[in-house]
């Protein structure tokens, strides 16, 4: 299980929200390259179409892989009044023939896409990632150097968690605490929730980036 | 208040030393409280409780079972008793006086230590020095006064943060307005808003759901060059029927990166036409890694329909490091090759037993002339073959030759097996017919294996093996007899078998085989052994690749 929010920044505030981060987690940045491979299966292969990510990861030199399934959220009157989405996930590093191996169970490719950006991981009660990147959509088909941003001036802010059954409603509160420090950047919510942008981005994104006030009035 | 004014004692027994001036409850409250009666209440309900106890007491040591309904109507009775006194002195003693919620065992007896209210002695003196500090030079004077000075102090700091703080916000406006030029509380303007708007809505529905992502089908080409992590994953093009993948293979633009490929390309198209399987590997323009695809690709692959330009014995290994003549050599057999034994390949829908007969003498006859240039050609192979040492390769190309080896049909063997060789070394979906054609029985369920087998081997092994075969003197009735014996049976099983028998040169193979043949049972294959098996020939994959 995950606790999972999205939010946008515009690019321009992305340094900002980087310096933020920098500060608020006390943790390196890691760059974060990710080809992402979703995998539908057809739809006689089980009861309904079962969908698989294939996630690589592209800033090592030596690339990883890791296969994500992502389930149904919580439901619920409990899981409205939580601000961050609680889901079921599985996750698991593979050996790089996992895409063959998917290939030959049946699945077909339904979409791909690549992250580029950095991420921020580190302990603040329980342990938060916080991912910004830029969504890239290949033209063609796992042409990853021709990428291009699915919407060039807005990036993905993500912060997950992972949760289980036990101790979601810890690592909820843990996560909400921490996006309230994001707040005068960025607004999180749930994925599928739109937010918009924050009126106060871009004033907070002055101060961050800022000298330390050596300008004198 | 005025109870607080005094320091009471909670169990309100007023304490009368004579140096000391008695602290008295205010007598309202006094009267209110009832002290008196609090505490004869408090002491019969002692009185009760101890009796009780004594009972309980009593009962245990006769080691009776006491009567629970009598038991627990006198402590029903003590509890209300209890309840009634606390709640009378509650009211009024909530100010000055903490009652305990949850007394159990555990901490009862720390309770009155920390209910207690004078400090600890470091805590003592830390309050000590503040209250010096704090009222120096103000000791003397009544309290009233002191109280007076505190607060006039307290206010001039409180003014003192005021003008701070206005000032410290004068300078943060003039501080934005000289930077943005904009009002103090930045607006987004509509016309942005719904644009931004948009871009999210996008963005979001993109990375959660993948809309806007989707190339059409008919769109999905292979780029031209694939990223260096899909390069090894995704297998060379294969047939043009893909019965799970979503591309359209086109070997020619993909096979012309490396000398490798280039062969590896025409390896492939023989293999298409030698073998008509359907690719169930994704396409991709990769030479190297083309047995993997061939392993997982090929039991779906035999499961379905004919395969037209199927490559399951893709481009060699890296092993295959042959000379530019051996290269063209080989490419010249392979068309030969192709021309023969596609004839063979429509046959073998059919009964398989009939046709095995025949196929095999197809390829004998076939290239009468090529079996010579082969066999001629294959004899200055062997010396440059032989010189070459033998190690893991041998190991591993020993499993393939050897399953290829069981499939000659046994009064063949020896002409088979030089076939074999060249198919083998040339064009391992050739080796694929050749051992359909061998096979009594289905071979959809030997043929995995076997398409497993053949991608490792590289070819000079194989050639050096099956020469190495070619020397024995192998029983061929035997050879046959397993053949069919195993039926359906684990190929692996049947190379063990074989093995055994032959005692040439091939040693060190067989440590190979029998830890695949260790999963399997000789002589009692099933469909589940075969496919127990790809596991192993995965697994040997690896070590193929050197």
């Amino acid at each position: 299980m995950e606790c999972v929010v999205q939010g946008i920044i515009e690019t321009k505030h992305v340094e900002a929200l980087e310096i933020l981060l920098q500060g608020l987690c006390g943790v390196h940045r890691e760059s974060l390259e990710v080809h992402e491979l979703c995998l539908k299966s057809v739809p006689n292969l089980g009861l309904v179409s079962s969908e698989v990510r294939l996630l690589c990861d592209l800033a090592k030199p030596e690339p990883t892989w890791t296969v994500r399934h992502i389930g149904g959220a919580m439901r619920g009157a409990g899981a409205e009044q939580i601000s961050v989405l609680v889901r079921t996930m599985a996750e698991s590093k593979v050996s790089k023939n996992a895409l063959r191996l998917f290939y030959a169970l049946g699945y077909k490719l339904d979409h791909e896409l690549l992250r580029v950006g950095f991420s921020f991981q580190f302990q603040r009660g329980t342990q938060i990632t916080v991912a910004v990147s830029c969504v890239n959509k290949m033209p063609k088909l796992h042409a990853t150097d021709d990428a291009v941003p699915v919407t060039p001036g807005i990036q993905l802010v993500e912060v997950t968690a992972p949760a289980s059954s036990e101790n979601y409603t810890e690592v909820v509160a843990a996560v909400s605490s921490f996006c309230e420090y994001l707040a005068p950047l960025l607004h999180l919510s749930k994925p599928g929730v739109s937010t918009g942008v924050v009126p106060t981005a871009a004033a907070a994104a002055a101060s961050l980036m800022s000298d330390g006030g050596g300008t004198t009035l | 208040m005025a109870a607080m004014e005094a320091a009471a004692v909670a169990a309100g027994q007023d304490q009368q030393p004579p140096a000391k001036v008695v602290e008295r409850l205010n007598p309202a409250l006094q009267q209110q409280l009832n002290l008196d009666s609090v505490k004869t209440r408090a002491i019969s309900l002692f009185k009760a409780i101890s009796r009780i106890l004594e009972e309980l007491d009593a009962i245990a040591r006769a080691n009776a079972t006491p009567k629970w309904q009598d038991v627990l109507g006198q402590f029903s009775m003590v509890n209300l008793e209890l309840y009634n006194i606390v709640e009378d002195i509650k009211n009024v003693s909530k100010a000055f006086v903490v009652h305990p919620k949850n007394v159990n065992a555990e901490n009862a007896t720390i309770l009155p230590v920390m209910l207690s209210s004078k400090l600890l002695p470091e805590m003592e003196t830390e309050d000590n020095t503040k209250r010096e500090q704090l009222l120096h030079g103000m000791q003397g004077l009544p309290v009233a006064a002191q109280i007076d000075k505190l607060k006039t102090r307290i206010d001039m700091i409180g003014a003192a943060c005021e003008s701070a703080e206005k000032i410290i916000a004068d300078a943060r406006k003039s501080y934005f307005s000289t930077r943005h030029g904009t009002n103090l509380l930045p607006t987004i303007d509509k016309v942005q808003a719904t644009k931004i708007q948009e871009q999210e809505n996008l963005l979001r529905s993109a990375v959660n759901h993948g809309e806007g992502l989707r190339v059409p089908g008919d769109q999905r080409q292979v780029a031209s060059s694939l990223p260096m992590h899909l390069v090894d994953v995704l297998a060379t093009n294969d047939s043009l029927q893909d019965s799970s993948g979503l591309y359209q293979k086109s070997t020619p633009p993909l096979m012309s990166t490396t000398a490798i490929n280039n062969q590896g390309s025409l390896l492939q198209a023989s293999g298409a036409q030698l073998i008509g399987r359907p690719a169930a590997s994704p396409s991709g323009p990769t030479g190297s890694n083309s047995f993997d695809n061939n392993t997982t690709a090929s039991p779906m692959q035999y499961a379905n329909s004919p395969r037209s330009g199927a490559n399951i014995m893709n481009t060699p290994s890296p092993q295959q490091q042959q000379s530019q003549q051996q290269q063209q050599q080989l490419q010249q057999r392979q068309k030969m090759l192709q021309q023969q034994l596609l004839s063979q390949q429509q046959l073998r829908p059919s009964s398989m037993p009939v046709l095995g007969q025949n196929q095999l003498t197809q390829l004998h006859e076939m290239p009468s002339q090529s079996q010579q240039k082969f066999q001629s050609q294959m004899h200055g192979q062997h010396h440059v073959q032989f010189s070459q040492p033998l190690g893991a390769q041998q190991l591993q190309s020993r499993q393939l030759t050897s399953a290829a080896m069981q499939h000659m049909s046994p009064n063949q063997m020896n002409q088979g097996n030089q076939l074999n060789r060249q198919l083998n070394q040339f064009s391992s979906p050739a080796n694929s017919a050749l051992f359909n054609a061998a096979q009594a029985t289905p071979t959809s369920q030997m043929i995995p294996n076997m398409s497993a087998m053949m991608p490792s081997q590289s070819v000079m092994p194989r050639m050096q093996y099956a020469m190495s075969g070619a020397n024995r003197t192998l029983p061929p009735q035997n050879l046959s007899d397993q053949m069919f014996n195993m039926g359906a049976a684990n190929t692996g099983g049947g190379m063990m078998q074989i093995q055994q028998q032959q005692q040439h040169g091939a040693q060190g193979a067989f440590g190979n085989m029998q830890q695949s043949s260790q999963n399997m049972q000789p002589g009692m294959m099933t469909m589940q052994n075969t496919q127990q098996n790809h596991p192993n020939f995965q697994q040997q994959r690896p070590q193929n690749q050197q």
